[in-house]
């Protein structure tokens, strides 16, 4: 090291202690087996929410959360500012990648049964994350205040409404009144950028807080395999230094979808137009709007839709309540069922998102 | 000769006699004549008589029995002086019965009273118990003769005054319909058609050729004669019939000519009752073609910024002196087609050449060319401006401002057509002017958003080369650590 930062280390080591953490670090491993790349997805997802963070500050400098400035705001950003386009298209495309790869790392600690004890806590975290990261979406969308979040939304939240006693009050509260306006806009912008991320910003400190304290998650297999024949790699440098490789690709990644593929911002919102043919919400939700269109109106003496949406609701709650459930997984022995049940849910969401998209 | 006369005696004589015997047990009219009642006076020249009715088949009773009372009881069926609807009842009794109707030798529509209940006429009276109109209000009731009989009130010279004697009647129309003028008949009698009634020509248009005659609807009604739509086809009954129009040496191809119009193709194809109909041009009850002068102020009732530049520009008076009929001149009449910019100029197939010579009239000539080189260059402007933000656009760049300000231009291309009508080269040009200005910022912001769009390329290529050899020094790098762990 050079003598001038050697200088700053020891200044800052002096008053932190970062010995300690280089120690700590240093003694960190990561297991190295056929699945390692998907422990890749979790530092990905890091990496993209902290690519909204920057991307959203940045936003904010700009952006007016009413109904009459919020679009010509985004117009003005787009057209005017300096690399404004830029900074939109990112925090678009980065939101979508987002849910992806946070999709793509919560299906991978599934199969793994990497949420089995002790890492019960780290994976109610995480799932607790993941939704928000839909509601993150689903705000984020109303805010340009265009005609297809308009109506989105407005489809959205009469999804919601539907639900037994709690949908209208739920409704209301989310639009802030019985139609989508203004109030909604304001108040989805509440939630983007103040409500969801402080919440997340509290969830994501203990589960990266559990992952360092815990370390990653070995594969069952290797509770079988000696000590020796265990293969790893150290978390500082090797695992970090690859992170960031990945981190570089995705960067480059985003460039090259926010120039090729810039985000478009469509009409202005009108609440008096009819709503555009084919209106549909964002990839992430397809699966279940998708699903809610197959239920017939009426199944026995319940309604369809009702139906459907605490369907989806109670699938979600057993999702996020595996670990405590899957009793085999906590005891170490292998469990298919989990397996098989991930992969109907894998393909299951795939099937109908692409039947919604194409539809 | 005298072969003839004998024969018409003796007709004369055979018909008096069934006359006779035919109404000789008919105490009704015997009664009636000798108390001297005028209804039974004007009944024996009623068409129903001469063909045989009598009273008892409007009114009931026994025709026969010398008894007053007996005659007219209830039990001898009399039903007294019919009300309301149930005159029109009766006379549907048989008008509406087309084989009762063939029997009489009669072949007309049984479906008058059926039509009347449909028209404007079948609605309820102020007395919500019958029909506004019962068939008596215009065929009078002991009277009624033929519709061609010079005497029937609906004769073609009688039926305004009919029509008249309700619509001109503001105290009984205020009961009705407050906002329907009552001076139609006023009206009528200033149209051509009017002057040719008043004279005896029954073969002009009077209120059934246009409004129909039982089947009368609210000009409001779309199913109505004289609705916007139906209009000109109403029209066109008469003056499209040559031989209704060769007495008036008058064209028969104005609804043709029409149709074609762009005010035509409007009305008639896209269904638009904002585009003028014949009555828009020509006035509806006082109809007649506008006056040479008046032409611009016709077409200004809609096309009013044209009409008024037009009318304080030079060309007024020089129109005025020459006798030339104003818009019509260069736009044409019945058959007016969308203007385009190919009218102005000096070119052959501009109006303006017609009387602009290079020769003669130079500064008329040079003005004509000025102001048609003048919309050439904004159309181009404008067209530039177009292509280059369909072209940004294209390349998905938001360029919503500019296509916004291109909307400013077009205005003021649409403002510099409407200008051209004060043949004022200076006006023009400021019109003009401030379109090219707005195409041209148009054009500089299209040019923008292209080169940013080519920068956005450039700055990408060098950012994913700068990523790139990141990426591959920290693979190396990582690739180094690695090996130097092994070595360990």
């Amino acid at each position: 090291m050079k003598p001038t930062l050697k200088k700053i280390y020891d200044w800052v080591n002096e008053r932190v202690e970062l010995d300690n953490l280089i120690e700590f670090m240093g003694k960190k491993y990561v297991p190295v087996h056929r699945h390692s790349v998907w422990y890749y997805f979790g530092g990905v997802s890091l990496f993209l929410f902290i690519i909204q963070v920057v991307t959203g500050i940045l936003l904010l400098m700009y952006y007016k959360g009413s109904e009459d400035l919020a679009f010509e705001s985004i117009q003005f950003l787009m057209s005017k500012v300096q690399f404004g386009w830029l900074i939109r298209s990112i925090h678009s495309w980065a939101a979508n990648l987002f849910i992806l790869t946070a999709m793509i790392h919560m299906f991978s600690v599934f199969f793994e049964k990497s949420y089995r004890k002790p890492r019960e806590i780290t994976w109610l975290t995480g799932m607790l994350m993941f939704f928000l990261a839909m509601g993150f979406g689903f705000s984020g969308y109303l805010l340009p205040w265009n005609e297809l979040a308009f109506f989105a939304t407005k489809v959205g939240t009469d999804i919601a409404g539907v639900l037994p006693l709690i949908g209208k009050p739920i409704m209301i509260f989310l639009r802030g009144g019985e139609e989508v306006t203004g109030a909604t806009l304001s108040r989805f912008f509440g939630f983007h950028v103040a409500v969801f991320p402080g919440i997340f910003t509290v969830l994501l400190g203990v589960h990266l807080l559990l992952v360092q304290r815990q370390g990653m998650s070995e594969p069952m297999s290797f509770e079988n395999t000696p000590a020796g024949e265990r293969k790893t790699m150290p978390f500082f440098p090797n695992f970090l230094l690859r992170d960031l490789l990945l981190w570089l690709i995705v960067l480059n990644l985003l460039a090259i979808l926010a120039v090729f593929f810039p985000w478009e911002l469509g009409k202005k919102a009108d609440a008096f137009a009819a709503a555009p043919a084919g209106i549909k919400p964002e990839w992430y939700f397809l699966f279940m709007f998708q699903s809610l269109k197959y239920i017939p109106g009426k199944l026995w003496i319940f309604d369809g839709e009702v139906l459907g949406i605490l369907l989806f609701g109670v699938a979600g709650l057993l999702w996020m309540m595996v670990p405590f459930w899957d009793s085999k997984s906590a005891r170490g022995e292998k469990n298919k069922f989990i397996t098989y049940l991930g992969l109907f849910v894998v393909f299951y969401i795939i099937i109908f998102t692409i039947i919604g998209w194409i539809s | 000769m005298k072969q003839r006369l004998v024969i018409l005696v003796a007709a004369a004589v055979c018909a008096a006699l069934w006359s006779a015997t035919a109404f000789a047990g008919d105490q009704c009219l015997t009664c009636h004549e000798a108390l001297d009642d005028a209804q039974s006076k004007l009944f024996k020249s009623d068409i129903h008589f001469r063909k045989g009715l009598s009273c008892v088949d409007c009114h009931g009773g026994n025709p026969k029995s010398e008894d007053m009372e007996a005659a007219m009881s209830k039990k001898a069926g009399f039903i007294g002086v019919p009300k309301g609807d149930e005159i029109s009842k009766i006379c549907a009794s048989c008008h509406s019965e087309a084989e009762t109707m063939r029997r009489f030798g009669s072949q007309m529509p049984s479906n008058q009273w059926e039509n009347l209940q449909t028209s404007v006429h079948g609605k309820l009276s102020t007395t919500g118990k019958e029909h506004i109109l019962q068939c008596t209000t215009c065929h009078t009731s002991h009277g009624i003769v033929s519709v061609k009989n010079p005497a029937s009130p609906v004769y073609p010279l009688n039926v305004v005054k009919t029509c008249s004697k309700c619509h001109s009647n503001a105290a009984y129309m205020r009961s009705y319909n407050p906002s329907l003028p009552v001076d139609q008949l006023d009206k009528y009698l200033t149209s051509i058609h009017g002057m040719k009634n008043a004279k005896g020509d029954a073969h002009t248009a009077e209120c059934a050729s246009c409004h129909g005659s039982h089947d009368i609807r609210s000009a409001k009604d779309v199913k109505s004669k004289v609705y916007a739509t139906s209009l000109p086809a109403t029209c066109a009954n008469c003056h499209s019939n040559a031989r209704t129009m060769k007495a008036y040496k008058i064209p028969t191809d104005q609804f043709e000519k029409f149709s074609r119009s762009v005010h035509g193709v409007t009305l008639l194809q896209k269904n638009d009752v904002a585009a003028p109909a014949c009555n828009d041009c020509h006035g509806n009850h006082g109809a007649a073609p506008p006056g040479v002068e008046s032409v611009s102020k016709v077409c200004g009732t809609c096309h009013a910024l044209n009409a008024d530049l037009f009318s304080a520009s030079p060309h007024k008076k020089a129109f005025d002196d020459r006798k030339l009929p104003e818009c019509e001149t260069c736009h044409g009449n019945h058959e007016i087609v969308a203007a385009t910019d190919k009218l102005l100029g000096v070119s052959p197939d501009a109006v303006c050449s017609r009387c602009h010579h290079d020769n003669e009239s130079a500064k008329g000539y040079a003005v004509a060319r000025t102001m048609r080189q003048l919309i050439d260059s904004l159309e181009s402007s404008e067209q530039r401006a177009r292509t280059l933000v369909d072209d940004a656009e294209q390349k998905g760049m938001e360029i919503s401002e500019a296509k916004f300000k291109l909307r400013d231009a077009r205005q003021a291309r649409l403002q510099s057509r409407t200008m051209v009508h004060s043949f004022d080269e200076e006006k023009f040009r400021d019109v003009v002017g401030k379109g090219i200005v707005m195409a041209s910022m148009v054009s500089e912001e299209g040019h923008r958003s292209i080169d940013e769009y080519y920068f956005r390329r450039v700055g990408l290529g060098i950012a994913t080369v700068v990523i790139t050899i990141l990426a591959i020094s920290l693979y190396l790098f990582i690739k180094r650590i690695e090996r130097s762990q092994h070595q360990q």
